[in-house]
């Protein structure tokens, strides 16, 4: 046995040790919790098998033109993207997401005070304006350059074929009728951060 | 346990050997490549947001996404660490057992530079992994090949790193300015077999497409092809030649001028840019996806 005066000489150190010990395996993350809620049995599909293919939308996006140069960049199922591209730099990306797969995306249209070529529209952030073509399909321009404006995002928006996505959504309506969006935990509201669109 | 791609990104290197090889090759591709470090940070960077409500909803749709196997992202991370990883194994495959004449020999004696055909199998496999990686992440996007083509060609900021890291790293240290004419010769002459004794290979084997080895090796025939006028194209722009790699890595590995092979196998062994750039492409597409998502 360990005289007393040895243990009372490691009983400190034993200590300092767990705390150390302790410090580093559990020191907590603002993402923990969404970790651990979309990982191990039983986890939600980030993506819902009934959204578009995301190769759908790519009919839908602006054609390059002028001094802008429209380049792909994503294209997953329920979601395509593009860069706008200016003498080589990116000043925006444009963007189609079917919100199937999210549908807390859609709330913040309800409240929209704004329209854009007809169609409920809402700025996000400081970067970012969409609009909600028939309740389902999202189309956004965010600015990657402080000099691409709130005006020219709008004036984006408006060169997408958004009649022609419009009728998308009648056609896959017809094709599943019974179809039911599987629920899925959501990401919280995002009211803090929106404002109307000017 | 599934990878944290939030602490992946938290946990990036600020400096080191990877970081202050890659800030060498600033002088070829100026500005493009800042070291983005955290997760937070990496999203208030590529979005411009920093309302601390939206940059959280942003990081939990992204972390969504990326457990999601389905989606690819796990994949290209997988593809991005086993070809560093399994390419670093190559450098130490001989001893070289050398005396150190100078500190730097002092740093390499245990090093010995890789054989001509490694080193070209090397390079033309982190190329076709790149490809793959980079379909993973972004999908095949746009309508036709040209689209596909013009999306890859639209490389910027670390991805362009990545690229002139692997272009000088990997091709013209150890091969010279005229390294993809001699790859491409030397993939011809191969067969599957010399495919199948690389360990690079064998370590991303099975995300190569191709029924079997000697499908595989057509592939990656075929993709350096493809590529091979945009790499000569890049290093002629860039300006990118042995002696002004060497000088910008001089500045902080002590008498690297005249021991070219060793340099090589040494950034070989040390350096894990693919899996460092990697990780930043990663998270700046699943950031760019989950806002313009939500």
């Amino acid at each position: 046995m360990l005289p007393t005066r040895w243990l009372r000489r490691l009983a400190p150190m034993l200590v300092s040790l767990i705390f150390l010990v302790t410090a580093c395996s559990s020191a907590p993350n603002q993402y923990d919790q969404v970790q651990k809620d979309t990982t191990g049995f039983g986890k939600p599909v980030a993506v819902s098998k009934d959204a578009q293919k995301g190769g759908t939308f790519n009919q839908f996006f602006p054609k390059s033109e002028g001094e802008f140069d429209v380049v792909p960049s994503q294209e997953k199922k329920g979601f395509a993207a593009y860069k706008l591209n200016k003498n080589g730099t990116t000043v925006a990306t444009l963007s189609i997401n079917d919100t199937i797969s999210l549908p807390a995306a859609v709330a913040k249209y309800s409240s929209a005070s704004d329209e854009v070529a007809g169609y409920p529209s809402v700025n996000q952030g400081t970067t970012t304006t969409g609009l909600l073509v028939n309740g389902r399909y999202q189309v956004k321009v965010s600015s990657r350059d402080t000099s691409f404006s709130q005006a020219d995002r709008v004036d984006w928006l408006q060169k997408f074929d958004l009649k022609g996505l419009a009728e998308l959504e009648v056609t896959t309506n017809k094709s599943s009728d019974n179809k039911q969006a599987p629920k899925l935990n959501a990401p919280p509201a995002l009211t803090p951060a929106l404002q109307p669109a000017a | 346990m599934s990878k944290k791609i939030y602490e992946l990104v938290d946990k990036l290197p600020k400096g080191g050997i990877t970081v202050m090889a890659l800030k060498s090759l600033d002088k070829f591709v100026p500005g493009q490549w800042d070291n983005l470090v955290g997760f937070d940070h990496t999203i208030k960077t590529v979005t411009g947001e920093t309302d601390p409500a939206l940059v959280q909803a942003i990081g939990e749709r992204a972390i969504t996404l990326f457990n999601d196997k389905g989606e690819g992202y796990q994949r290209a991370l997988w593809l991005y660490q086993t070809v560093d990883s399994a390419s670093g194994m190559l450098g130490t495959a001989a001893l070289a057992n050398r005396i150190g004449q100078d500190t730097f020999l002092g740093f390499l004696k245990n090093i010995t530079p890789k054989p001509e055909k490694a080193q070209t199998i090397d390079l033309s496999v982190k190329l076709v992994t790149e490809i793959v990686a980079f379909c993973h992440i972004n999908g095949i996007p746009g309508d036709s090949l040209g689209d596909f083509l013009k999306s890859l060609g639209d490389y910027s900021g670390e991805s362009i790193m990545r690229m002139a890291a692997l272009v000088a790293f990997d091709g013209v240290i150890p091969l010279g300015a005229e390294f993809s004419t001699k790859v491409l010769s030397s993939i011809k002459g191969m067969g599957p077999s010399d495919l199948d004794n690389n360990r690079t290979f064998k370590g991303v084997k099975d995300a190569i497409p191709g029924d079997n080895s000697k499908g595989k090796l057509a592939f990656i025939t075929e993709s350096f092809e493809s590529t091979q006028g945009w790499m000569d194209q890049f290093v002629a722009e860039k300006g990118i030649t042995q002696g002004g790699v060497v000088d910008g890595l001089s500045r902080f590995i002590e008498g690297s001028q005249s021991k070219l092979d060793y340099l090589g196998a040494f950034l070989d062994i040390s350096a894990k840019y693919y899996e460092h750039t990697g990780v930043q492409t990663l998270a700046r597409r699943l950031i760019e996806r989950s806002f313009a998502e939500l």
